[in-house]
């Protein structure tokens, strides 16, 4: 575990490195920043921090293939690529058909270049990592609404798996939602920091805009729904349940789209352009919300849980 | 004592004394048989102990970390042996006595509260001032003894059961806004006032009027000093916000629990369903932060805000859902499940407005935590 100064540089050299450098460059400063080491040592700590720092830049990574694979086993070899479910899913992304498996889904832009792809697959009551080779897999870049995202969709077919290993998908799983979460909260900071800047700027009327009750409280409705992700997230890691992490992502997910909203609007005109950052923010919040379940499945999926139930989980204890 | 230990130790007397604790099946709804199961309960709770813990030693209490207060009232709400509402008076008073009365009048006065042999109520609002609380006008001007109160105050809490009340008056002139106000402390015995419970949309008399008229009040009953009075109304909010709020959310949470177990299959949509415990989430976690924070020895202030917006909105989500799981019975049943059901639907639609309008909180949030500068 760090300590409070030992956090506090951390914090400080990843947000250097997220407002600098992204994709390959960002993935080699944070080899140079031992943040794997970090993972492993603080997972916490260096998640939180991590894609916190990634989504107020709006940068990318491939640290959530990291996340992933250090949660999935210790048999998987680390600098792997892992393959996850198509937008909106949360199921693992693979078949197994005796020593082949089928897969389609989405990765980091990463994929291509590495040694090996982990799938994940149901097996019996659990599932299994298959170890391929990307080589084997047909990978497409994703422009979509988020090109600056640089991932890859990511089909195959009765591919040979080099290597099968017991694999951890529920808690892999739950280790990935809530870094997406960090991100969308982290990205969710970023646009009510440019639409709350914009308000106190902004004249009309011969006031700030920030003036009127109107847009003080779309930014205020904003800001009650980050807190609201960022509390659920901080119960994500108090008490990490699968269903926490999951409740943490949803709420994170439907969160970043209202602040989306409110401060689209705040920042009106000039944010409808591509001179402002905004537009960077909106797109991204939008794919991140669909990585490993979106807030609109995920939350429908805890109905019908709790409507076969019938009655109320009893988590997060005082 | 910690958390652990008070939780196993009060599931195991709450067990034990499961009969002698019970309500009475009627008491939804009657206030006078909630209130009379209130002081059962308080007092059973204060003589083993329960009640004490979390309370300072110089006010009757055991000592140890206030959190314990909120396991207490969760888990008498969760197992339905008090209204929350009614509850939350003592979360809300005992701290601003034990904070701002000179200490032997605390010392006297809040076990009887904690024990539930008084109950005390909260005179801020009046009919001119209802989210202005700076512009209240009930005055307050001294004599040789003390003070005399001429004034009105509406929305009074249990008025007509209190024994007490922390009442703000103004002693400034007019003009002083919060400069000029001062927190007394009244015996509701006393003579020249006259309390009017109002007939309110839920059915039950919990709030009245209140009338002073030349009334009264010894100087040591100041809470504070004079002109103070703006502090402890201020001081008394983030404690309505903190473990009181914690209960209501396990309260909520305690309700949505049996729309689930009543509604008849099919009349719930799953994704409707999912969207009001993710609400329920959000607020125990943000509300279970703030708990912690006021454990440990934080100063609570604008950013309880947060809890109470979640709360409000929350609230009415829940009955919200009630209402299209149970419409059957909320709309058209006789029966005292249904008459229950009836009576919080409709008090949740106050959610909004009492204890600072969702407006009010709105402002606060964009004031002091997003510092948008004023709002004219």
């Amino acid at each position: 575990m760090m300590d409070a100064e030992e956090r506090e540089l951390f914090a400080k050299s990843l947000q250097q490195a997220t407002a600098g450098t992204s994709g390959p460059a960002l993935d080699a400063a944070l080899d140079d920043l031992g943040w794997s080491d970090a993972l492993a040592a603080d997972p916490r700590a260096a998640v939180s921090l991590l894609f916190g720092a990634q989504g107020t830049s709006a940068s990318t990574s491939s640290a959530l293939d990291r996340v992933l694979l250090d949660a999935l086993g210790p048999d998987l070899p680390p600098d792997a690529g892992v393959v996850f479910p198509p937008a909106g899913r949360w199921d693992p992304p693979g078949t197994l058909a005796g020593q082949s498996v089928a897969v389609e889904g989405l990765a980091t832009h990463r994929l291509g270049e590495r040694d090996r792809a982990v799938v994940v697959a149901p097996s019996g009551d659990g599932f299994v990592a298959a170890l391929v080779d990307p080589g084997d897999l047909a990978l497409r870049p994703v422009e979509g609404i988020d090109p600056r995202l640089g991932i890859v969709a990511v089909a195959g077919q009765a591919v040979p798996a080099a290597a099968t290993a017991p694999a951890a998908w529920v808690e892999a799983l739950a280790a990935g939602q809530r870094a997406l979460a960090h991100e969308l909260v982290g990205a969710s900071r970023a646009m009510l920091g440019l639409a709350r800047d914009h308000a106190v700027e902004r004249i009309q009327f011969g006031r700030p805009i920030a003036a009127f009750q109107a847009v003080r409280h779309r930014l205020a409705e904003a800001l009650v729904a980050v807190e609201a992700a960022d509390a659920a997230l901080a119960a994500g890691w108090d008490d990490p349940a699968p269903l926490t992490a999951a409740l943490a992502k949803a709420l994170a997910g439907r969160g970043a789209k209202t602040v989306a909203r409110h401060a689209q609007q705040v920042l009106a005109g000039i944010g409808f352009t591509t001179e402002h950052d905004l537009h960077i923010y909106v797109r991204r919040v939008l794919v991140l919300d669909q990585l490993l379940g979106d807030a609109g499945s995920l939350t429908r999926r805890l109905g019908e849980d709790l409507l076969a139930e019938r009655h109320l989980p009893s988590i997060l204890p005082l | 004592m910690d958390l652990q230990e008070f939780r196993a130790g009060l599931d195991r007397w709450l067990d034990e004394e499961a009969g002698a604790l019970a309500a009475d099946p009627a008491v939804h709804g009657s206030l006078d048989a909630q209130m009379a199961q209130l002081s059962k309960v308080k007092r059973m709770a204060y003589d083993a102990g329960w009640m004490r813990w979390g309370w300072p030693e110089r006010v009757g209490g055991l000592g140890g970390s206030p959190l314990v207060r909120g396991y207490l009232g969760e888990a008498l709400t969760a197992r339905d042996l008090v209204e929350p509402g009614i509850y939350s008076m003592t979360e809300v008073l005992a701290p601003t006595m034990i904070d701002y009365a000179p200490p032997e009048l605390a010392a006297t006065m809040v076990p009887r509260l904690l024990r539930g042999d008084e109950t005390w109520c909260q005179g801020f609002s009046e009919p001119g001032t209802g989210s202005n609380l700076a512009a209240l006008s009930c005055r307050a001007t001294r004599d040789a003894d003390g003070w005399r109160v001429t004034g009105q105050k509406v929305w009074t809490s249990l008025a007509q059961y209190a024994d007490r009340c922390v009442l703000l008056t103004r002693t400034g002139t007019p003009e002083s806004a919060h400069r000029g106000l001062t927190a007394l402390f009244v015996d509701m015995d006393s003579p020249g006032i006259t309390v009017r419970p109002i007939e309110t949309m839920h059915g039950l008399e919990e709030f009245s009027e209140v009338f002073f008229d030349d009334v009264a009040v010894p100087g040591d009953r100041t809470l504070g000093q004079e002109g103070q009075g703006w502090s402890v109304a201020m001081d008394l909010l983030p404690y309505e916000r903190s473990t009181s709020l914690w209960h209501r959310g396990a309260y909520l949470h305690r309700r949505l629990d049996h729309v689930l177990a009543a509604a008849p299959p099919g009349a719930l949509d799953a994704a409707a369903v999912g969207d009001v415990f993710l609400q329920l989430h959000a607020l125990r976690a943000r509300s279970r932060a703030t708990q912690r924070r006021l454990a440990a020895g934080e100063r609570l202030g604008a950013e309880t805000s947060v809890d109470k917006v979640l709360l409000a909105t929350a609230e009415q989500a829940v009955f919200d859902l009630a209402l299209d799981g149970l419409a059957d019975g909320v709309l058209l049943g006789d029966d005292a499940a249904s008459a229950r059901w009836r009576s919080q639907y409709l008090y949740s639609r106050a959610a909004t407005i009492y204890g600072g309008s969702a407006e009010i909180q709105r402002n606060i949030i964009a004031r002091r935590l997003l510092d948008l500068g004023a709002d004219r």
